[in-house]
């Protein structure tokens, strides 16, 4: 075993109970971070959702020739910001009508498609364009009116839409970032107060390593790898329990959501998002370990 | 920085104070290779002082110090580690580390020089073997004598071939009989080309191993 690994492990059994509150801290803050990106995660999934799910309909007038609401159609379906253009017949619209009623199939016997206009449906990519195209559709001398049916809570309209979206997004990125960025300061204090302790504990050895010759990067390589070794803990440990945590809501959550789709699908997608979250917290927490040692290691006096 | 092909230490003039004490006064001499020579004098003479400044530990005030071609003086923080993996230390209060064993005290001095792991074994073995201690190999250092954790101290400083050792009142904390034995082995190494400076206030020992001796009083060479 190499001789660094080997001292830092040498530390950490010397002294289990400053091992443990490190890596407790870095698994808390881990963990709540991990919760955090799932969160973020989510919360994007919701407003792309609702982004791009069809809410604007062109009812169109029953004059209105296939001449014409083809050269609309072509003409929403160039437009980069519009998507899923659909045209729905008069045909089609009844049989929504019925499919939405089954339960009650009189309300479906007493009317023909005559009295259901044909309409464009189509989506926004960026939900603060719909208002843009919405008026740009109302101008065309084919369309009768535009509905929309995007909707959230009591809002009337898709600017309030919006705006609720992009509140609470806000609210979930600015409140997780700031409540992972106070764990994230207190796991950093920590972990620079038990290696300052450590550091004041190794002053005879460091000393001793001193005058036989000893560089500054072998004296501070096991102190640093030692920190390596508490975020690596909490970032495996704070992950995990998350993940499992995850797992364990997401057919609730995914039930309860229904068709909006917070959560990758597919096992294989779970596995991705929570890889990726890994690898990203991996790298914050050897930024932790290597930023709170080599802190408490130039408090240290230095000697000639 | 370039080694010196006569390996000597030289002091040219050599001053060093400590607030308003005066610990070397303008003191020169010089060490040839090989040579085994003992620096006396009474406690606060300035023998400690010499061994830091040679060890580039202290940096004299005025004068000169070449140790084996290089300026003390004028090191740099960052030169100074490989400087004294050069050099190896025998200290008065031993210096060996509490939760390493014999082997680790020994083995940690190559990890410093950066020797590979697969080299250590031999090594350690030859140098504890030399200095009597063999046996001792996985003893922690609470359990060992004075004259054994004296002799860790040396055989540490020997396993990586020093081309100059400084021992400091290594005898200092040992009986008669412990201070000659560990004497004869600083003689057995002396004879195989080391050069030795040993700063002591035994006397008998100083006497008794008849070697050049630099005598300190006051912080000047008497």
């Amino acid at each position: 075993m190499n001789i660094h690994f080997k001292t830092a492990l040498d530390y950490i059994r010397r002294s289990p109970f400053q091992a443990l509150a490190a890596s407790f801290v870095l698994t808390l803050t881990f963990f709540v971070a991990t919760l955090v990106s799932v969160l973020v995660y989510s919360s994007s999934k919701l407003i792309t959702y609702f982004e791009t799910r069809p809410q604007v309909i062109a009812f169109l007038k029953d004059a209105a020739t296939d001449t014409d609401i083809a050269n609309l159609q072509h003409s929403l379906e160039d437009n980069p910001k519009i998507q899923n253009v659909k045209y729905v017949s008069k045909e089609e619209a009844l049989s929504i009508y019925k499919k939405a009623t089954s339960d009650n199939p009189l309300l479906g016997q007493l009317v023909s498609p005559s009295i259901f206009p044909a309409s464009l449906e189509f989506s926004v990519t960026d939900l603060s364009y719909a208002q843009t195209a919405i008026d740009s559709v109302k101008s065309e001398s084919i369309v009768d009116s535009v509905g929309f049916t995007a909707a959230l809570g009591g809002e009337s309209s898709l600017n309030d839409v919006v705006a609720r979206l992009r509140t609470i997004t806000t609210y979930v990125k600015v409140g997780g970032a700031i409540f992972v960025g106070l764990l994230a300061i207190s796991s950093l204090v920590v972990l620079f107060t038990i290696i300052s302790m450590r550091m004041v504990g190794r002053k005879e050895e460091v000393e001793i390593l001193n005058l036989i010759g000893a560089t500054q990067n072998f004296i501070r390589s096991p102190i640093i790898i030692e920190a390596f070794i508490y975020t690596a803990f909490g970032v495996l440990i704070g992950w995990a329990i998350s993940f499992i945590a995850v797992l364990y809501l997401a057919p609730t959550v995914v039930s309860y959501f229904g068709e909006i789709p917070i959560l990758p699908g597919s096992a294989l997608g779970i596995f991705e998002l929570f890889g990726i979250i890994f690898v990203g917290e991996l790298i914050i927490g050897l930024v932790l370990a290597l930023s709170g040692s080599l802190l408490a290691i130039s408090r240290v006096k230095k000697v000639r | 920085m370039s080694a010196d092909e006569t390996s000597t230490i030289h002091f040219k003039a050599v001053t060093k104070k400590f607030g308003s004490l005066v610990a070397l006064d303008n003191i020169s001499f010089d060490v040839k290779k090989g040579e085994f020579v003992f620096i006396t004098g009474p406690s606060g003479a300035g023998k400690t002082t010499i061994l830091k400044i040679i060890l580039g530990e202290l940096i004299p005030d005025m004068g000169e110090v070449t140790v084996d071609g290089f300026n003390v003086k004028t090191l740099k923080s960052k030169d100074i580690p490989y400087f004294r993996q050069k050099i190896g230390t025998v200290f008065q209060d031993f210096k060996v580390l509490p939760e390493r064993t014999v082997y680790e005290n020994v083995a940690v001095a190559l990890a410093v020089i950066g020797l590979p792991e697969k080299d250590w074994s031999e090594r350690v073995t030859h140098v504890l073997k030399l200095a009597g201690l063999n046996r001792q190999a996985n003893h922690f250092p609470s359990q060992l004598s004075g004259g054994e954790l004296q002799r860790v101290s040396l055989a540490r400083a020997l396993a990586v071939n020093p081309r100059i050792l400084l021992a400091d009142e290594p005898t200092g904390n040992l009986d008669w009989e412990t201070s000659d034995n560990l004497m004869q082995l600083f003689e057995k190494i002396n004879k195989e080309g080391k050069t030795i400076i040993m700063a002591t206030h035994n006397l008998d020992i100083v006497k008794k191993y008849n070697k050049r001796t630099i005598n300190i009083v006051g912080g000047k060479i008497k």
